[in-house]
Order: C-alpha cells, then structure tokens, then sequence
C-alpha cells in the first residue's frame, strides 16, 4: 500500500458520489453551493520523561456543505455514513441560510470558474509505516541526561487526509495531504529557576508537508541533548537587560512574528470586522491595499501555497480556489490581503485563496498559506556582523498581541550577547516589544538563511483549528524595546 | 431542526458496551465524545456565519501489561475495529508500563437539559442578532456576536464494569458593540439559555457601554487599582491550570500546587473545579468515566491541590501530551454589587485579550485590555481608555484582592473540551499596565 492508498475515500469516485448527493439536495435552491468531504487520519506518539509512551490514531470522515441563498450562507457538517448524511447536511445548511433571509445584508459573489484536478503531497517514505519508538526513546534519553531536567516530552506525529470538494459551478478536486512533524520540549529546574528549551520549533513541534525523511533530517537525538543541556545553562544565566536596542532575531522566532503581526493582520474577514467579537479586527484597512507603508524596503512577505512540502502547500483552498502566489507585502508597501470568495467580493479586492478550515466540521474563513519572508543576501554570522552589538535572540517562549494585530510582546527561549559582531553570553529571559509598522519600519537587513515552519492556529467561532506555515530567515531589526516583560 | 443527543442514547451505550466486551485486552475504556451544535454568527450588518455542526469521536482506550494506547474513530461501524488495533498497539510495547487503569464499575445516566435551551432555535437567534444589530445602527455603532446552542454527549463503558452517559445542553452568547474607535462586550455561556442573560436590557447596556468609549485616550503605563468585570477576572482565573493546578506540573514538582497551604492569594479568593455546579458547563464524569471530584484549587487565598486523572480530569489535548486539566473551574462570589463605588482613582477593565504566560515562577503573564475600559475618579466610571498591555503576576494581584462581585459570568477554557471558568468582578491593587 502506498503512502496515499488507505482509508474509505481513497478513490476519488467514491468521493465524487457523495459530493453529488449533497450537491443534489440544495440542486436548484440555492445561487452557489460547495461540498467538502474529508477523512483524516493521525497518529501521535510521545514519550514523556517518568510517563509510559502515549500513543494515539484518530480517524474522522465528515461531510462539511455550504450554501449561499439570497445572498445569505449556511453551513451544516456531520459525520459520514452514506450519501444520506450529506443530503441531511445540505439540507440543514439550506434551512440555516433560510432562517437568516431579510435580516442579512446578502454578498453577491463573482462568476466563478470551473477549477477541477488532483493534487498529492510528495512524500519519501511513508511515516505510518516506520518504527519510530526507538528513536523517540534516544532522543528523551538524550533530552533527560542532565539531571536538573525535570520534565521532557519528545514526540512525533504524522496525519493523512482525503478532501474532495465540489461545487454548484461545477469545479471537482480531490487532493491529499500527508503531513509529519517532531518535537521535544525541555523543561530545567534548579538555582529558584524554571527554564525551557524546544526543537525544532516551540509551537508544539514542527511539522511539514512530507515523510519520515522529516525525522531523518531532523537529527532527533543530537538536537535533544542540545536543548537539555541549553535549559540546564539558563537556569544560571544572567537575565536579559531592559534597554532599547539592536537585535538579530532568528528565523524561528520571526516566523512567529509573521504568523502574529504580518499574517493575521492581512486576513480580509478580519479587516472587513467578521472576526471583532472574538479574535479581532486589523490596524490595517481596505483602503490601505496598495498603499500603506508596513515596513521597510528590505521587507517583502509572500503567500505561496504552491511552495511544495509546507504545512502551507496545496492545490486548492477549502471553497475550491487554485492556490497562487500573492505578494502580500512588496519592499514594505501593502500589496494583498489573505482572501476568501466572500470577503473578496465584499471588499473588492483581489481573491488570493486563503479561505482554510479545520477538516470537514467547520466553514472555512482566512487562514495563512504558506507566508513567508523573502530572503535577503548573507549568513546569520554576516548579519551578526552588520549588527555590531547588540542582540541574537530565538525560539519563542511566550507571544502576545493586541486585538488589531498592532501592539505586540513576545519572549525568546534564549538570547546571546553580541560584542562586535561576535555572539557572547547566554541571556534568559529575553524579551521585546513594540508596535507592528515601527517594528518592521526597522528592519535594516534580512539573511539568506530562510528556515520554514509549520503552525497549528485558531481562529473563528466555535473555534477552529488551521494549519498553515511560515518562513524566515535572520533578521536585523534597529532600536528594539527588549526587556519589556 | 432536531435537538438531540447527537447518537441515540440506547445505541450510544450499547455499542460502547458492546465494544468492551469484545475486546482483549487487560483493560479497556471506551468513550463517546459528541456534540450538535448550532451557531448563529452575525457581523457587518448580516448574520454571516450560521453554522450547525455535529461533531463525534469514540475514543478506545486499551491497556495491555501497562501499557496504554488510544485508537480513536468518528465512525460508529468502525468502534470494534478501533478496539482491536488500540490492543494491538498496547501489547506491542516491550516492556511494562505502569498505566493507570480505573476500576470503578458505576453504572448511571444524567440528563442535564434545559428546555429552554432547546427552544434557543435558529428562528430565535436569528432574531436575537437582529435586535443587536438594530439597536447598534440605531447609535451609529456596530453589532458582533455570536449565539447558540448544543447538545454535548458523553458516555464511557468500561471492562471494569463502568457504564455512563450523560446528555447536557449548552447556550451561549457573545456580544460585541463598535462604536468608532471604541467598544464594548458581553459574553455568558450556561447550560440554560435562560440563565444566559442575553436579553434585550443587556443589548442595551452594552450599547450604552459602547457608546461612552467614544473618544478613549491612552492610557498613561502606570500602576493601578483596578475593577476587573467577570471576564477579566474569568481570564485570569484560567491560568490556574499553568501555575501548577493542571496535572502533570505538580508531579514534576513545578508550580505552585507543590505547596498545599501556602497563601498566594487574598482570603476572599476561593476557587474550585465544580462540576456539580450549575454554573458554567458542568458534566458529572471525564472520559475515562471517572466521577469529578470537586477539587479546591484555592481555599480563602490558600493554595488547595491540583486536578489528575484520579479527581476525573482525564484530558486528550490535541496537538500536545495528554495531561489532566481543570474543567469545571468557579470562583465563589462575594458580597458586592457595586465595586466601582470603592474606587477613588482608578480603572474599570472590562476584558482581557491574548494573555500568555511569561514567567511560571513569579506567576507572570502579559496580554492586553480591551473594549469598554474607563478611568474611575470618586467611585464612578469617568473617561474612557484605550486597551493597554500589561505584565502583571496573577497571584500578586490576587493577593491585593479587596472586594468580589456578586453576578458571575462563564467562559470556556481554550482547547479544553467543555472546559469553562466561571468569575465574578474583582477589585484589586496594584496592577501595572506598560512595560516593567
């Protein structure tokens, strides 16, 4: 069996037959309507210092139907069974759209095309068919052998998923995703002092669009022992000052500072306030597409879903858009926004393809792709260089942003001294803030060491969960406010 | 539109008992998490997210010499097959474990159901929005929010003889009102629609809230005393479980659970995780089918004990270990109902936003105020404030708690499964809004 032969929605005639049954129900009823179908499956292993291994498979197949009526939308997701769910979805997503007629402003959307294909991840070797428990347990050993580490997690986790989706234009995709991911997280105690260390990325590990080769280059064991010892050395280490300053943030922790001040702030739904009551609005307007000055020259941000092997990558968003690349910000000028087929059309602005949902049970609003910041020229050591003294600071720790994505504080797991451009004393405790334009209106230089990542974010209401990616490279950013927390 | 248990409530115990009886392994515990949900979204003037979405999992827990797997399906026909590769994987292990495996052969079921939330129908909602948004164009401002209602299932089967189910509704809603660059918010969930509060006086009100944050200036960095509202305080509430209440972190001798006893907070600070109390979303047992115990967290400002799988907080998180989380989590009122009256300098914090932690130790965290915030001057709210950041110990502040309201609202707990903090308003001194 292959890495993409398993589960009931293998072939894509099966998921064709059932997004026609519930494409049928609404047939007639409603001016658009578009059918998710997902089966998802996950495994999550992880082994804990004086735990027993925690080993878990989840599979969920579901049928996510939305539709637009007069203007107005309706959404109804269930677990599947047969081509009756999706009927009974379709039907309860109409009576929805119904139930909110004449008190709904409506969204008239654009003549759509017909955006048909398949799509899979590339994939290595396949991660639900490796022995990954002798590694795992090597790598907390590793993890645990300083004996100020009093609690160590290393895991691993790999998920697989089918999406058809079909709308009432007729577009048809079937595309699956392969995903794998790793983690360790350190935590040190001793000297009055609680510190802690992760790999390789400290939002519950990291995780691409690939195979077990994910692991493999990963280095599990090397880098585990690095980050035990690294918690153990910051529970004696002088803490950060609090000063304005000069500071190379590394590639980790300025993906986080994308994610929070560059990505949601470009989300179209959220400029237009369809996200006020629970995760915000934007300092940033319709009218400021084209025009507003968000950073530097040196600051040019990308969405690309069509970059391969990203927690980002797709053919197709989650209402069927072919994914594209979008300049979102060019030499520091506002160029895009992060758009679905509604806020597009609402706002008038160009559709980019990031309307993204957590599986089948929730409609889709924008999420990040895979966003990125363009590289620049030279090494970390040669942006040290350039900095002088000052600051390298990396592996998020803590994160903090206001409602308008605007008024930020963030901590790093580490930080370093720098002295004539060479890196010196480990620092703990590191911290900074600011506001997002002045921030990125300070970028002085980028790197050429763009490193990616991949992100779990939450967003919408009920919440829901995304996937999604960012790249950076080492950045040097100017009169920095550090030690704010 | 049916409002129902998401599976029939005789098939949803057969088939879990059925499953158990089946299967081979030393111990096994299955369980069915489900919910029906339906969410009437409304911004901009239109309800532009109604959303009625039924979710379910059966989650197979099996433990073979100690060791423990979970296989995990939202396909009803696929729960023996779930059985039989959770046992596979257990027993695969090499070695032995040491899992924990609960013994309790209690059989019940618990209808927590509120007709009136029932009748909290799309038709009803839709009409609740629609007033929102009448009475905020009416003021030039603009209306947010969210309302619902669910049905929440949860039923556990054991080979120790455990067999329970209980059935639960769920009404919530949130209001948010823009008024230029000011705004105010609302926000309750219970398990009866009645209970909410989400009426047309309370619209109103926060309108009213909105419309004097017209014109809010900065607010200077400075240290405060403040009046925090029931969300405020229900959010720093939440970080109890990170402090060292949360399983896992006592163990690993971090966190303030480690000392039973000691004073971290004022004596009129009484916390516990209830999940026999009506506020909030309280459900009598945890996936493991374990009876939640009523767990003291802080006992008159001293530290009580933390939750584990034992007091029945058993929690799968998602993207992370699996580690017992508080659920239930209520602070006891007190006696005011007016705090602001106490007040002679200082400020009205409506609602905290994107609070994270900073430091374990010293209880740290950051985040910063939002909506309606106000100056207090001689015991009445005065001029309106911008949302601050702030870094701020949850238990200094705690500690220099001075007065408890009497009206209490919930929230949920994020990426807990149905998970709420349930506060009051709080006053308290010393809270510093700008950096440190």
């Amino acid at each position: 069996m292959s890495a993409h032969g398993w589960g009931a929605l293998a072939d894509d005639g099966i998921g064709s037959a059932l997004v026609e049954a519930a494409l049928d129900a609404v047939d007639g009823r409603a001016e658009y309507a578009d059918v998710r179908l997902v089966e998802a499956e996950e495994l999550r292993v992880y082994r804990q210092l004086g735990a027993d291994v925690d080993e878990r498979v989840e599979h969920s197949l579901g049928i996510g139907v939305r539709v637009l009526v007069d203007g107005v939308w309706g959404f109804a997701a269930l677990p599947l069974v047969d081509s009756v769910d999706a009927a009974t979805a379709a039907r309860r997503a109409h009576a929805l759209a119904v139930a909110a007629r004449g008190t709904s402003k409506p969204v008239r959307l654009p003549e759509l095309g017909v955006h048909s294909g398949r799509y899979e991840t590339t994939v290595g070797q396949d991660p639900f068919a490796v022995g990954e428990q002798a590694l795992l347990a090597e790598a907390l050993d590793a993890a645990c052998a300083p004996r100020e580490v009093v609690s160590a997690q290393v895991g691993f986790n790999a998920k697989r998923q089918y999406r058809h989706f079909g709308n009432s234009v007729g577009s048809r995709q079937h595309q699956h995703f392969l995903e794998t991911g790793v983690l360790v997280l350190v935590m040190a105690a001793g000297h009055g002092d609680v510190q802690r260390r992760s790999y390789p990325n400290s939002f519950h590990g990291d995780t691409a669009a690939a195979g077990w080769e994910f692991v493999v280059e990963r280095d599990l064991v090397g880098n585990a022992a690095r980050v035990g010892e690294e918690a153990v050395a910051l529970l004696t280490a002088p803490v950060a000052p609090s000063s304005t300053a000069d500071v190379v943030l590394g590639s980790q922790q300025m993906s986080l500072q994308i994610h929070e001040s560059t990505g949601h702030a470009l989300e179209l739904d959220r400029i237009l306030g369809d996200e006020v009551n629970f995760a915000g609005s934007s300092f940033i307007g319709v009218d400021d597409v084209g025009s507003l000055r968000y950073g530097s020259p040196a600051v040019t941000i990308t969405s690309d879903p069509t970059v391969l092997g990203t927690r980002g990558s797709f053919a197709f968003d989650d209402e069927g858009t072919p994914a594209r690349r979008s300049t979102l910000v060019d030499a520091g000028i506002v160029r895009n926004t992060l758009s679905t087929l509604d806020s597009s059309a609402r706002a008038g602005l160009p559709l980019t393809g990031a309307a993204r949902s957590d599986g089948w049970a929730y409609t889709p609003v924008c999420f990040a792709t895979h966003v990125y910041l363009e590289p620049g020229t030279g090494t970390l050591d040669e942006l040290c260089d350039r900095l002088g003294d000052g600051y390298y600071a990396e592996d998020n720790r803590s994160w903090s942003i206001d409602e308008r994505r605007l008024d930020f504080q963030f901590g790093t797991e580490v930080a370093y001294e720098v002295r004539g451009g060479k890196r010196g004393r480990l620092l703990k405790n590191f911290s900074y803030g600011g506001s997002t334009p002045r921030f990125w209106g300070s970028v002085e230089a980028v790197a050429d060491d763009l490193r990616i990542f991949g992100y779990p974010c939450g967003k919408g209401e009920p919440k829901q969960w995304s996937f999604l990616s960012h790249g950076a490279p080492s950045t040097l950013v100017r009169g920095l406010r550090i030690g704010v927390a | 539109m049916d409002f129902a248990a998401p599976v029939d409530p005789a098939r949803a115990t057969e088939l879990l008992a059925s499953a158990v009886r089946r299967a081979d392994a030393d111990h096994v515990e299955v369980a069915l998490l489900a919910r029906a949900g339906e969410y009437t979204r409304f911004a901009g003037e239109r309800v532009h997210q109604a959303q009625n979405i039924t979710e379910q999992q059966v989650v197979v827990r099996a433990v073979v010499n100690g060791h423990a797997a979970r296989v995990a399906t939202s396909a009803l026909d696929r729960v023996p097959d779930a059985v039989r590769r959770a046992t596979a994987i257990a027993r695969a292990a090499d070695d032995t474990g040491s899992a924990w495996t609960p013994q309790h052969d209690t059989t019940d079921d618990h209808l927590l159901w509120h007709e009136d939330t029932a009748a909290f129908d799309a038709p009803a909602r839709v009409a609740l929005a629609a007033h929102a948004m009448t009475e905020a164009r009416q003021v030039g401002a603009t209306a947010a929010g969210m309302v619902g209602r669910a049905v929440t299932q949860l039923a556990v089967a054991s080979s120790s003889g455990a067999l329970r189910h209980v059935v639960a509704t769920e009404a919530t809603g949130s209001l948010t009102i823009s008024d230029g660059d000011g705004s105010a918010h609302w926000a309750n969930l219970h398990r009866s629609s009645d209970a909410l509060g989400l009426t047309p006086q309370t619209v109103q009100e926060v309108v009213a809230r909105a419309v004097r944050t017209r014109g809010r200036q900065p607010l200077p960095h400075g240290t405060y005393t403040v009046v925090l509202g029931p969300e405020a305080t229900g959010e720093l509430l939440g970080f109890l479980g990170v402090l060292g209440f949360d399983g896992g972190l006592a163990d690993a001798g971090v966190g303030v659970a480690t000392e039973p006893g000691r004073r971290v907070a004022s004596e009129l600070v009484t916390v516990t995780d209830d999940a026999s109390h009506p506020f909030g979303l309280p459900i009598p047992f945890d996936a493991l089918g374990t009876t939640k115990a009523v767990v003291p967290l802080l006992i008159a400002g001293r530290v009580g004990g933390p939750v584990t799988d034992r007091t029945g907080h058993a929690h799968v998180a998602r993207e992370s270990l699996p580690a017992p989380v508080a659920a239930n989590v209520v602070m006891a009122p007190g006696t005011e109902d007016d705090l602001v009256a106490g007040v002679a300098d200082g400020l009205y914090i409506e609602r905290f936003w994107y609070t994270r932690l900073v430091d374990r130790q010293a209880s740290t965290i950051t985040g910063v105020s939002r909506d309606a915030c106000f100056r207090i001057v001689d015991g009445r709210l005065a001029d309106p404030v911008r949302g601050a950041r702030f870094t701020q110990s949850v238990f200094d502040l705690l500690s220099a708690v001075d007065g408890v309201g009497i009206e209490r609202r919930a929230q949920p707990i994020m990426n807990v499964w149905n998970g709420s903090v349930t506060a009051p308003a709080i006053r308290a001194h010393g809270f510093r809004f700008g950096p440190r």
